[in-house]
Parts: structure tokens; sequence; C-alpha cells
């Protein structure tokens, strides 16, 4: 295993505004290596992305991907280093004016010299890899919401990446779709042996995918442990968002009182 | 009080140069990024087609409405003293130096430059944009570059066509209805016009054109806020270009009359 990680989040903090929505997180990814990041909503996950991906410039820390900061590079090398990575958007943010096979093909017709019927080949065998060969001439308004994600992790594997970022692939989705993802992931991450991170809520998922699980909590990184240690972990925050609780340190704001507990705080008048 | 009103002038002048600066950014990066590889052949055919050839009858028919209405206008004008046949020669001068460019620039930046700003504007809100950047392809590059080459190419031959309409709807009128003679019309026509008319009528077309390519793909490029913003974006566009086109009407006419 590379001593090196392949992406190393340094003191990362971003606000938008007065709102702060990452404050010092630190986090490594090292090769091969797939880490999943848990965290409610809100917590400042896509951001995480967002910065890694150098859509987003941090107010203070850096991002670095295989060495070189991705805030410092100019325009070229950020698309060189972009090319790397592969990027999977939460609502899939497929070119609703191209077809599905048009949609996997755009970046190697872009960047590389690929003859059309080497591309098409690779578009069936990328759309082959997330389970939906014969959608080639489909648009993204005819398919349903998890074959959108599908046909999006098919565009970011295209160029053969080293790195796959998934933004919340599973959210909307119904359990069996859920696990489908869940399962493409893993093949993917298995056939192509690919650094990974993947941000989600379900942690089913979460705990097949993940080498490592963190938790963002309030814009920090509260915990980034192997899943055995991660379920053990004895911090409160860690434990209710395992349970699915709703009361306990992990809302800013208290939940509405159940009403069994609320009829015996108020009882209601004889 | 007074400093209170200072304040909200100042936040609003410093606004419009934060806007106004960052289209001129954007500006100069489309015009940098023209070079640059890959050149995407299809995907400027397809501007060309939305931008020219989806225009032309768009173009025909203000055209031909605002030539005849001048046309009616002239010849009751001129009937006032006797001097019908002028009327020809006014028309000539008015279609090829103002009418025609100017009218082209209105109705292409509210059927072309709104669509680029709604193009663009969705794109930016569904994602799309952000995706572009993520498979190393640059936006600026691939979205506007081939809409302001479009646009700067299509405007001048629509302007062209502007023009050519306009003769034969200033010519049904005087000539079909007003009754004048054919001949004298055709000569009339181009009696006070010189090259440089025609010169001065494309290089209008071409600015016009590439205001209207940028402000559509600029509104739609920061579009911001979801439907709310999509939404925006086309009427800013459509509102920003007229009223450049107009001030650089102004302009290009007392700089290229001279």
């Amino acid at each position: 295993m590379n001593a090196q990680p392949v992406i190393d989040v340094v003191n990362l903090s971003k606000a938008f505004g007065p709102k702060v929505v990452l404050s010092n997180v630190n986090l490594q990814v090292r090769e091969g290596e797939s880490l999943v990041v848990l965290g409610g909503s809100g917590t400042g996950k896509t951001v995480l992305l967002r910065n890694i991906m150098g859509l987003l410039k941090p107010d203070a820390g850096h991002v670095a991907v295989e060495g070189k900061i991705i805030a410092q590079l100019d325009r070229e090398e950020l698309f060189k280093v972009r090319q790397k990575i592969g990027m999977c958007f939460q609502m899939a943010a497929l070119f609703d004016s191209m077809s599905v096979e048009e949609n996997v093909g755009f970046s190697l017709k872009r960047h590389t010299t690929m003859t059309r019927a080497e591309v098409a080949d690779r578009v069936d065998e990328c759309l082959g890899l997330v389970g939906l060969k014969g959608t080639n001439h489909l648009r993204p308004s005819e398919l349903s919401g998890g074959m959108k994600r599908r046909v999006g992790f098919a565009r970011a594997i295209a160029l053969k990446p080293e790195i796959l970022l998934f933004d919340e692939p599973t959210t909307g989705l119904d359990p069996v779709m859920t696990d489908v993802i869940g399962r493409v992931i893993l093949d993917l991450k298995h056939e192509l042996g690919v650094t990974t991170i993947t941000i989600t809520h379900d942690l089913k998922s979460a705990f097949e995918i993940a080498d490592r699980i963190a938790l963002l909590f309030r814009g920090e990184c509260i915990a980034c442990e192997a899943p055995a240690d991660f379920r053990r972990n004895p911090n409160p925050v860690v434990q209710q968002f395992l349970k699915g609780d709703a009361d306990g340190p992990f809302l800013q704001d208290p939940p509405p009182p159940k009403r069994a507990m609320s009829r015996a705080l108020h009882p209601p008048p004889a | 009080m007074i400093v209170r009103a200072l304040d909200k002038i100042g936040a609003k002048l410093l606004v419009m140069m934060d806007q106004a600066g960052d289209f001129a950014l954007l500006s100069g990066r489309t015009f940098a990024a023209i070079p640059r590889s890959p050149f995407d052949t299809p995907n400027l055919m397809r501007q060309f087609l939305a931008v020219g050839v989806n225009s032309i009858p768009v173009v025909v028919l203000t055209s031909l409405a605002v030539s005849m209405v001048f046309a009616v206008q002239l010849s009751f004008g001129f009937k006032q003293f006797q001097a019908e046949g002028l009327a020809s020669q006014v028309e000539g001068l008015a279609v090829v130096r103002e009418l025609a460019p100017v009218i082209t620039g209105l109705m292409m930046s509210g059927r072309v430059g709104s669509a680029m700003a709604a193009e663009l504007g969705t794109m930016q809100v569904t994602e799309q944009i952000d995706a572009l950047e993520c498979l190393a392809t640059d936006p600026i590059h691939y979205l506007f570059v081939p809409r302001l080459l479009a646009a700067a190419i299509m405007l001048p031959l629509l302007t062209g066509l502007s023009i050519y309409v306009g003769y034969w709807g200033g010519y049904g009128l005087l000539v079909g209805v007003e009754g004048q003679s054919s001949f004298v019309y055709q000569a009339e026509f181009f009696k006070l016009l010189g090259f440089r008319d025609l010169r001065i009528a494309l290089t209008k077309g071409l600015v016009f054109g590439v205001i209207i390519a940028l402000v559509g793909c600029w509104r739609g490029y920061r579009t911001q806020g979801g439907a709310e913003g999509v939404g925006n974006a086309p009427t800013s566009s459509v509102v920003t270009s007229s009223l450049w086109i107009l001030i650089a009407d102004f302009f290009l006419t007392k700089l290229l009359l001279v």
C-alpha cells in the first residue's frame, strides 16, 4: 500500500456567509481504499466533495490529490487532475439534451483520440458494468431515478479514473434500488480497483462498501475508522446516528416530543 | 438618513461594478478559448441551425412588416410636398443603415439570447455545468464559444437577409400599392447608399451578435436559485442585450459614419 495518501484533506474550512459548513476537517484516503462519509443533511458532505473536485475554493486549509494542491492549480492542470477523478452527482446531472450513449461517451470524445467504434465499445462496456446494457439510445428523461444514477456512474468511469467520488448515490431511491446501487459501487470498486469516497445516509450499504467510515457532525469530522470500530465508537453522536434515534445530541434544535411523552408532560384537560 | 442613502447607492454601485467586471472577465475568457482544441464542429453546426436557419422566418416577417409600415409613413409624408419619388430613397437609407440591423438585433436578442440564457441557466441549476467541469471540460469553451461564433457569423447574414426582405417590402408597398414605377424604385432605393452603408450594416450585425451571445451565455451561466433564477435569466438577458444593442448602435453609427 502506498504511504502517501491519494486524497489528503488538511484542515479544510469552508463557510458560506455566516454559515460555517466545514471547519478543520482532516481526512486521508489511501490508494485503493474506500472511504464512506456519513453525516446528517447539511453537514457539509457535498461541500467536501466539491472542494476535492475544485468546484469550490476552501477558506482555509487545502485538498491535495496525488500530492497536488487543488486550489493552487491553474485551469489546465486542474482539468488534468479531474480526468483522473470520476464524480457521480446526487441527481446524476446527466446532459439532458444528449442520449445515454452520448452522455457516457462525452469525455472519451473530448479527451481521447479513440475512433467512433472504440468509443461505442467502451460505452457498451461501461453501461455493462452498471447493468444498463441496451439503453444506449434512451434520453435521460426516459430513465428512472436509479437508472439515471447508474448512467452517471458509467459516465464517470468512462475515462478509467483512479478515483471515484459518489455524492449520495442512493438518496431518494427505494430500498431494492438502494441495494442495487450499493452492489454496483462494490463491483466497480473490485473490478476497477479505484480509490473511492462515497457520501451516503444509507447505513446498510455504507457498512458493505467501506474500508473506513467517517462521520461529519456540525462541519467537523468526529470519527474516521474501520466499520467494526465505528460501530463500537462510544461517542453519543455516533451511536445516535447508528440507531437513527431523534433524541440525543445530534440535532441542534430539540426534536418534537413523541406523542406519549407529550401527553405525559401536558395531560389533556379532564 | 443621508449616510444610509449613500450606503445604498454605494452598495448598488459595487454590485454593478462587480457584474461588469465578471462580464468582462468571462468575455475575455470566451475570446481566449476560441482557438483552443478540441474544436467541436457538430456542436457549432447545431448552433448555426439554432441561431441562423431557425431564425429566418422571424427575421423575414419582422423585416417585411417594418419596411412596409415605414414605406407607408414615408409615402404619406412625402405626398404632402408632392415629393413621392423621395420615399424610395429614404426607404433605402433607413432600411440599410438602421432598420435592418437594429430590428434583426432586437429580434435575435429575444429569440436567441433568451434561449441561450434559459438553456445555460437550466444546465447551471441542474448541476450539468458542474458535471462538465468534472469531466475536465471548460464550460466556457464547450458552451460559450460555439454560441458566440454562431451568433457573430449568423447575425450579419441575417442582417443581409433583412435588407433584402426590406427592399421587397418597400417595393410591394410603394410600387404595388402606391403605384410608383418599378424601374424608378429600383434605381432610387440605392441612390443615397454606398458600399460603405452595407459594410456598416454588417458590422453592426456582427457587434450585435457578439453582444447577444455573450450576454445570453453570461446571464445563463450566472443563474442562481432554482426555477426563479432560470425564469429571470432570459428576461434580464433580453433587457440587458437590447439596451446594449441600442447603445452600441448609436456609437457605431456615430463612429462609422464619419
